[in-house]
């Protein structure tokens, strides 16, 4: 499973994490000799577990019993424990067909444009965005749990399930490369990505969010908010990364909005309240603002420096208000003004609000250079804010990040396929590719030293032979391996000429994906396996069916030859139900039978002589003459059955009211009965399994026909 | 997997189960509120293939109620009835072996009552005979089988055996005495058991213009419509096969299948058929009735003669198997 190989940062060296259960160790009874053993052998098991075995030397003393080795099966899905392998094979199906919907828009936009370039432009990064949406929404939803009808007034974070790194990853991507809307907005998008993700970093230090969550945990217990510390340190903390809504609400929260002391410390409030209020009032750059998020939003930079002159000019005059003299509560009083430091960019302030780099890289974009834009400026900033604060141990996003500020399409790849895997690797390319001209001559262009693959095809190739390792996925591999023009529709047709033909089910969904990929080759190479593995195992019926699908002429004459063989004795009475099937599928002579249509008219001719009975029902005897000589004409009739079908013709050859065959007719089986004693020298002759007298009550007979048949004419 | 209810507005819902599902059948009702399925797994994984009991609602993921696994190979076909109050299971795997289990109302474990070697290889299929324990077991040996569960004892008789020259490949009750039983190259069977010794009648649908034929999946006949057989198979292909008017099959779908079939409702193996129970005969005429089809591109859908086929569901994988259930016609496929 595509986890399997992004799991390197657990387990100290080990290439694959062990599940903490052993593996169950099966002891070899047996031993071979030198040179084979000693020696380590690693196979492919069932699914996606490897099975090693260690082949050792029979001790001579032979005491023990699993002297010859031991075998161990190791399970590789151990992943990174985020994502289970039901939860890949989800993404990899419902990836799948977004996958496939932009190779088709690609191919489309392409044929359009070499039509007529200018007037039915589209934008493709709209198509890629729309991709992107959709395998976004398959990673999982940041949507929170929808809220209880009462709200618990002290609950400040709101509930959501808990974000994945690959989903963080993914909108990080899409942000950054596929969505061209928030191009001049990275820094507002940025800080937005951060308050979704920011629970992510917790592992491995501390953060806004797992202070929050600490300061929730303990409000229960706490008497007087405001004289607690912890309360103003998580507030200026929340402010600095720009959660605003979680601020004001913390702000509400104070002591002083209750209303039995709301008459004795009025000043604290109002100051309280004045600071509640710039916060909401924040003017944000950006092009909205969802429901419930507080600021004020400006899309055009003239408004918006206006508007951010204005609210830094009003948080200065509060700052050097004379009302903070006649506030009484110390704890309060710091607090405000530290929350208004932290608002007017003092980088003190900032730091020590934040606990990792990219905390405190997103509050510089808040409150000291909101005017940021461009890729350069903003990797210059993640440098210098690299140097201030930790960054979080082996973190996956970390790299990945710094790898897309510094517009390294190589560092960026080799993040996704080493923390993320071949899944994320071969989906990321079309965001990457859609993000920059560069990049997508980078992924695009056929490499030398890849032999002549390019990095996108490549990646695909990968990915699609980790789908198809594993039973639950090789069907979905043929959507990527079709993407890919250079080996693609090799690797495909290796792929399904691999699998095993025993189960039905697996059988007709590899001649189903034949039949999408117009693939009739391999399909009639897949029948003709089917065919004689169904021959093999004695399901002649199923056996020759494939081969006709297959048209494959050579094996059904073999076949016909070996049934010929067991025809000649065993088409009597009590087993004529059983062929009847049998001939029945062969169907009319316009069919590919390769001399098994033989069998079709040599039916027919046994029904009509049954239907003769005692030797009165003259139709019936017609009909038999026609398909006997019908029979004796056909070139396909195997000469080993000439005698036979004479001798089981007498009665119609004695036929008492008047001779039934005609001169020409009885002529041309005297001529079969002479090719006949002359094919009897050749040594491949097969002798029919009759009666001794045979052949001479055959031309007995035949001769008394012709001289009445003379007579008659 | 999804159940949906009919006809009006599907609503479709999706309990994963990180198995393999080979087959899956509503399990005749033991209590009005509870509903159960019973499903064949596979976990490919550990290669071990299971019978398992599953309580199933529409919000929920599906719950374990129970499962039996000593099984020899993969199940080929699986059947449910109500026998003496108690649901029974029949099922057939791809190795031949036929098993025959009751289900206790009480916990809803599963009992084995018989299993038997009644072919040798290849995947077999059997049918129960609606609120009986008849049991027809067809096979791509080419043998056809009846077990009976009497008193205490199985009994089992060979009707046929064609010795490999033909496969089975479906089979349906038509009514306790006759069953019908399909194969290679569109072929049905009919069968009479009063009159043993062979098939009582036999018919081939071939195709019109290409030269290739196809294997019937599915057969289903209605209780109200004795004489009509309906089979699905290869290249999307359903016809049916009216007694009285022995070779002129009626075809509603399929590749292939000449001037009269302007639409085909897939173009892939049609693995599972059945009449859509929730419409009653009476309203149709003389015309088909409705049918519901699962298919290997992963289509689930209902085809009416004369009309185009309404798709319920296209899904990116195929669906093996769906079952309606006959008490609240709502439909589950699965994936």
């Amino acid at each position: 499973m595509p986890g399997g190989a992004a799991a390197s940062d657990s387990g100290g060296g080990a290439l694959v994490p062990l599940s903490s259960e052993r593996p169950p160790v099966y002891p070899l009874r047996h031993s071979v000799g030198r040179p084979v053993s000693p020696r380590v052998s690693v196979c492919w098991a069932r699914g996606s577990s490897l099975r090693v075995s260690i082949l050792q030397q029979q001790s001579p003393a032979g005491g023990e019993g699993g002297a010859g080795g031991e075998v161990v099966e190791v399970k590789l899905n151990g992943g990174d424990g985020e994502i289970s392998d039901a939860q890949w094979r989800r993404i990899a199906y419902g990836s799948m067909s977004p996958f496939a919907m932009l190779q088709s828009r690609r191919s489309s936009v392409s044929a359009l444009s070499r039509i007529s370039p200018s007037p039915y432009h589209v934008d493709w990064w709209e198509f890629v965005m729309e991709y992107s949406k959709d395998i976004n929404a398959l990673l999982g939803s940041s949507k929170s749990t929808p809220a209880s009808v009462i709200e618990d007034p002290k609950a400040v974070l709101k509930k959501s399930e808990k974000p994945t790194s690959l989903k963080a990853a993914w909108e990080l991507m899409e942000l950054f490369y596929a969505d061209k809307l928030s191009q001049a907005w990275l820094p507002e998008r940025l800080i937005d990505w951060l308050a979704d993700y920011d629970s992510l970093f917790s592992g491995s230090c501390a953060t806004v969010h797992s202070e929050l969550v600490d300061f929730q945990n303990e409000l229960i217990n706490i008497q007087v908010i405001e004289d607690n510390p912890r309360y103003w340190e998580v507030i200026g903390s929340a402010l600095a990364v720009g959660w605003l809504e979680i601020v004001v609400k913390l702000l509400h929260l104070h002591g002083s909005y209750q209303l039995d002391q709301l008459s004795s410390r009025e000043t604290e409030n109002g100051l309280v309240e004045a600071v509640a209020v710039l916060i909401s009032k924040m003017p944000r750059m950006r092009l909205e603002l969802g429901d419930g998020r507080l600021g004020e939003c400006y899309k055009a930079k003239p408004d918006f420096i206006k508007a951010w002159e204005r609210w830094r000019a009003r948080i200065t005059k509060l700052d050097c208000s004379a009302y903070w003299i006649k506030c009484n509560h110390l704890q309060t009083r710091e607090g405000l003004k530290t929350l208004l430091q932290i608002m007017l960019g003092n980088s003190n302030g900032l730091s020590s609000a934040t606990y990792h780099w990219l905390e405190l890289y997103v509050s510089h974009f808040l409150y000291v250079r909101p005017f940021t834009v461009g890729l350069e400026s903003m990797h210059g900033l993640a440098q210098k804010c690299i140097q201030l604060k930790p960054v979080p141990r082996s973190q996956k996003l970390m790299g990945l990040l710094l790898g897309i500020l510094g517009e390294n399409t190589e560092v960026v790849l080799a993040e996704c396929s080493k923390e993320f895997g071949p899944w994320m690797v071969a989906h990321a390319i079309e965001l990457m590719t859609a993000g920059s001209d560069e990049a997508e001559s980078l992924l695009c262009e056929e490499q030398y030293n890849l032999g002549e693959l390019s990095i996108q095809e490549l990646h695909r190739l990968v990915y699609a032979q980790v789908l198809s390792s594993h039973a639950f996925t090789w069907q979905i591999a043929p959507v990527y391996l079709t993407s890919c023009m250079k080996q693609g529709m090799g690797l495909l047709e290796i792929l399904l000429c691999k699998q095993p033909v025993q189960h039905n089910e697996l059988l007709h969904k590899n001649l189903e994906i034949c039949r999408l990929y117009e693939l009739d080759d391999v399909s009639s190479h897949i029948m003709k396996i089917a065919g004689v593995h169904h021959w093999k195992l004695g399901r002649k019926g199923a056996g020759v069916f494939w081969l006709q699908q297959a048209r494959d002429e050579v094996r059904l004459h073999k076949i016909a030859q070996q049934l010929f063989a067991s025809v000649g004795k065993s088409i009597s009475d009590e087993s004529f139900k059983q062929w009847e099937g049998l001939i029945e599928l062969l169907g009319s002579e316009s069919k590919t039978a390769g001399g098994l249509e033989f069998l079709h008219k040599y039916r027919d001719f046994k029904r009509f002589l049954k239907h003769i009975h005692d030797g009165k029902n003259i139709e019936a005897a017609r009909q038999a003459v026609e398909s006997l000589m019908l029979l004796m004409k056909n070139p396909s009739t195997p000469q080993r059955f000439w005698l036979p079908l004479l001798y089981d013709s007498l009665i119609l050859l004695n036929w008492q009211d008047r001779p039934l065959l005609n001169v020409a007719q009885t002529n041309l089986l005297l001529n079969r009965l002479q090719e006949l004693s002359i094919a009897k020298l050749r040594p491949d002759f097969i002798e029919a399994d009759l009666p001794s007298q045979a052949l001479s009550s055959v031309r007995l007979a035949l001769a008394t026909n012709l001289g009445r048949a003379i007579l008659e004419e | 997997m999804a159940i949906a209810q009919l006809p009006e507005s599907p609503k479709i819902h999706k309990l994963p189960l990180y198995k393999y599902v080979d087959a899956v059948r509503w399990l005749p009702p033991i209590s009005a509120l509870d509903r159960h399925a019973v499903i064949a797994s596979f976990d490919s994984d550990s290669g071990s293939p299971a019978i398992e009991i599953h309580s199933i609602s529409p919000s929920k993921t599906p719950t374990l109620a129970s499962a039996y696994a000593p099984l020899s190979s993969r199940i080929s076909s699986l059947k449910s009835t109500s026998f003496a109050h108690r649901p029974v299971i029949a099922a057939s795997t791809h190795l031949g072996s036929f098993h025959i289990m009751a289900v206790d109302p009480a916990d809803l474990s599963i009992e084995p009552v018989a299993e038997e070697e009644l072919h040798s290889g290849g995947a077999s299929c059997v049918d129960l005979v609606d609120g009986g324990v008849d049991c027809v077991s067809v096979g791509e040996d080419g043998r056809v089988n009846l077990v009976s569960l009497g008193e205490a004892q199985l009994k089992k008789a060979r009707v046929f055996d064609a010795n490999g020259l033909v496969s089975y490949t479906a089979a349906r009750w038509a009514s306790p005495s006759e069953f019908a039983t399909g194969g290679y190259g569109f072929s049905l069977h009919w069968w009479d058991r009063r009159k043993p010794g062979g098939p009582v009648s036999q018919f081939k649908c071939d195709r019109v213009h290409e030269k290739a034929s196809g294997i019937v999946h599915s057969i289903d006949i209605h209780p109200s419509r004795k004489h009509t057989c309906l089979a699905g198979g290869s290249a999307g292909t359903i016809f049916a096969w009216d007694l009285r008017r022995q070779q002129q099959p009626i075809i509603l779908s399929g590749v292939g299948m000449g001037e009269g079939v302007t639409s085909s409702v897939s173009e892939s193996e049609i693995w599972e058929i059945q009449y859509d129970r929730s419409i009653s005969p009476s309203n149709v005429g003389t015309r088909m009735l409705p049918v519901m089809i699962c298919s290997e591109d992963g289509i689930l859908a209902v085809v009416k003669e004369g009309e185009e086929p309404v798709e319920l569901l296209a899904e990116p994988c195929a669906i093996n198997s769906f079952d309606i259930d006959r008490q609240n016609p709502s439909v589950r496929g699965n994936l």
